[in-house]
């Protein structure tokens, strides 16, 4: 009961179904369903990273110089950007071609982005969430959530791309018609 | 193929006349206006399916009047007393965008009837869970003032429900109209089971995971009351038969198809025992599909590999009986 | 006639939003109203020509990452006088808005779209483009807010019109899903046969050329 109660919740507060963050970024990715998941993973780093970041500005950042936000959240994500290359460059050099382009497509987007800007106005609206493990527990969940969302759209990826679809409606226009019903269904539950 | 074709049109034919009588019930109950509401969403379901696959270039041919069965198990779950064009609108939300976007019937991703109900719950909330009690029957044009909320939202709330056996039997509680017929339900489940019309499956999840839910975490004190009351309302009944057991969106095999139905069963009854979510089964039927999808995905591919490995073993009898011979090592060698 | 399709193929044949599904957040959240269209219409149009106008002159040696990073910088500075103007212009929808303001300074056509297309352009020929792409999702994000805003309020710009049926969903997220979607369908079937008549136009002419 406990998991499917909170299966609901992470459900309702999916940034791409509920919010439509990071859906471009998706759909980037769906090319296939190895670069989807992947692309996910590699989004739930930035999103977990991100918010730790985000946490130590927000706590250092004093309220008159409110607007540069958008600025050091940017400096944040590109220095996880340029480890998470250098690690992945040191790791396994071979596979660095394939590697470098899903962090890439999944540094600066607005699923990244918009999870820090929605961790921060929650952590603003209720003092609890202001702390470091709300703040990664919130990066982590809004990770999950992507790779949801992809599981999504990898269950459907068929389907949505099969010859029976309409050649005008196959591939994106349909993957956002799917997400849309889904979306609606999650709407209707909450 | 003519048997599959035979077999499809025999099919969309036995869940016309179990859907056709459970229309004929909510005529008795609730008069003419649901004959013109029905007929609208009827009307409205097969112009925009004719429009659609003109639209694809696709020739519009008997297989293609599923769109009729899908507006009467719309129709089914809607008050008497619904507002013609929303009716009509929600008719070609089920057939253009939740199905002919998609393919069309060759290629059915999302039960139609669920996602227009889910559309209708989301955009009409107030007009969709408001019914007139039985036995008002009402004008074409006319507008029922006292409208009541379903003997299923009660009873989520308060875990009650004030009605006899034979009434909840004969369906003579406000509800949506064509779900709360439970005899009628009953004895259509059972025909379509044994004509194989619809997924023995996802059926006997469906109803296997509300019982064993409802009896051993009761909605009231009482667990037969709560496995009684639990199974009579929320369209529980009606969505597994028509939405959950559709052969179209159901996993093909049984074995999933159990777990597919038996999941949405859990899911649902938790929703409505933690929010008391009125009608939650349609809503996350529409939500499971992504569920069916990947178990259809997974049936595909274990469908290849015991293709693969019965070709191997096929094979290897016939080397064993030197029907096939292999060739030789250096002739392969000579060849690279 | 190709030099002038490769630089307005942003207005329609490679629209940002219909063809390559890019900033469709901000459509899909924001683009409910005619007036939020508005406001992200200025911001997404200061902020994307600013910033591309400006990463041009990055060093072409720098490395993709490295200009990316520098790129979202770029966008995140311009960002702050735009915020300061769009106070101004429009107050009350900023609060509306929300985060999807900030978020248009990272969009892709920024981030992603500048190095891969615009970069790679003669100056000149890049700025042709570059409107022509800004165009292109100004004129998306309208017209489906027009249509969302009259379907799913009633109203025109905040004024009721005489709507007889309202459909409320439409006016929310999946709403904005469904609509793009179906929008997304149509653009494609209208590109496919406009491309259709042009090639076999193009065709005949390169018979006679031959």
């Amino acid at each position: 009961m406990f998991l499917i109660s909170e299966l609901v919740v992470l459900l309702g507060t999916n940034l791409i179904l509920s919010q439509a963050l990071g859906i471009s970024t998706l759909f980037v990715a769906a090319g296939s369903r190895k670069n989807l998941l992947w692309t996910a993973i590699t989004i739930s780093f930035f999103t977990t990273a991100g918010s730790f970041g985000a946490c130590l500005v927000n706590s250092l950042l004093p309220d008159s110089l409110y607007d540069l936000r958008l600025l050091l959240y940017v400096l944040i994500i590109g220095a996880l950007y340029v480890i998470l290359l250098t690690v992945l460059y040191f790791a396994d050099r071979k596979n660095f071609g394939t590697t470098r382009k899903y962090v890439h497509v999944s540094a600066f987007n607005c699923a990244v982005m918009g999870t820090l800007f929605t961790i921060s106005d929650k952590a603003a609206a209720d003092p609890s969430l202001d702390n470091l493990g709300s703040y990664i527990a919130a990066g982590a969940e809004a990770g999950t959530g992507f790779i949801l969302a992809a599981f999504f759209l990898m269950a459907g990826f068929g389907r949505l791309n099969s010859k029976e679809v309409p050649a005008a409606f196959r591939g994106f226009p349909s993957m956002l018609v799917y997400l849309g019903i889904i979306s609606m269904a999650i709407y209707a539950l909450i | 193929m003519q048997n599959k074709i035979k077999s499809q049109r025999f099919i969309w034919i036995d869940i016309m006349l179990t859907l056709l009588s459970l229309a004929v019930m909510e005529y008795f109950y609730y008069g003419s206006r649901t004959l013109v509401l029905g007929g609208i969403c009827i009307a409205a379901a097969l112009v925009s399916e004719i429009i659609s696959l003109r639209l694809m270039n696709r020739k519009f041919t008997a297989d293609d009047l599923t769109c009729i069965s899908d507006s009467l198990i719309l129709f089914l779950m809607l008050p008497s007393v619904f507002d013609f064009k929303i009716a009509a609108i929600a008719s070609v939300f089920a057939v253009v965008v939740s199905k002919n976007i998609f393919g069309g019937r060759k290629n059915t991703i999302f039960s139609p009837a669920a996602a227009a109900y889910v559309f209708l719950l989301t955009s009409w909330h107030g007009n969709v869970l408001m019914y007139s009690p039985p036995h008002v029957h009402t004008g074409v044009f006319d507008k029922t003032e006292n409208l009541v909320s379903s003997a299923s939202h009660i009873f989520n709330i308060s875990g009650r429900m004030d009605y006899s056996n034979f009434e909840i039997l004969m369906g003579n509680f406000s509800g949506a109209p064509g779900a709360v017929s439970i005899l009628l339900l009953s004895v259509s489940a059972a025909v379509l089971l044994l004509r194989r019309d619809i997924s023995a499956g996802a059926f006997i999840g469906t109803i296997a995971g509300t019982a064993f839910l409802a009896f051993f975490v009761p909605v009231c004190s009482n667990q037969w009351d709560s496995l009684k009351y639990t199974m009579s309302t929320n369209m529980v009944l009606f969505a597994a038969i028509y939405i959950v057991a559709d052969r179209r969106t159901a996993p093909q095999r049984n074995y999933y198809a159990f777990f597919y139905g038996f999941f949405i069963a859990a899911f649902s009854y938790i929703l409505v025992l933690t929010t008391a979510k009125e009608n939650a089964i349609v809503i996350v039927s529409v939500l499971f599909t992504p569920v069916a999808l990947g178990f259809r995905n997974l049936e595909k591919r274990i469908d290849s590999l015991v293709k693969e490995e019965k070709d191997a073993e096929d094979l290897w009898e016939a080397i064993k009986s030197g029907e096939v011979q292999l060739p030789e090592i250096e002739e392969v060698e000579a060849d690279e | 006639m190709n030099r002038k399709n490769s630089v307005f193929d942003g207005f329609i044949r490679d629209n940002a939003v219909l063809s390559g599904l890019m900033v469709i957040s901000p459509i899909i959240v924001c683009g409910d109203t005619v007036m939020n269209a508005i406001a992200m219409i200025y911001a997404f149009s200061a902020i994307t020509f600013i910033s591309v106008l400006a990463g041009a002159f990055i060093p072409k040696k720098l490395s993709y990452g490295v200009k990316t990073i520098i790129l979202a910088a770029i966008g995140a500075v311009v960002y702050i006088p735009v915020k300061f103007a769009a106070y101004d212009f429009f107050p009350s929808v900023m609060e509306r808005t929300g985060i999807y303001f900030m978020l248009i300074a990272v969009n892709s056509l920024i981030t992603v779209h500048a190095q891969v297309k615009f970069y790679r352009m003669p100056k000149g020929k890049m700025t042709v483009s570059l409107i022509s792409h800004i165009l292109g999702f100004d004129v998306v994000l309208f017209i489906i807010s027009v249509i969302r805003e009259l379907v799913a309020y009633g109203t025109f710009c905040g004024r009721i019109v005489d709507a007889d049926v309202i459909i409320s969903g439409l006016g929310m997220p999946f709403g904005g899903f469904i609509l793009l979607g179906l929008c997304c369908g149509i653009y494609r079937s209208i590109v496919g046969a406009v491309r259709k008549n042009d090639d076999s136009a193009g065709g005949d002419s390169d018979v006679s050329d031959f």
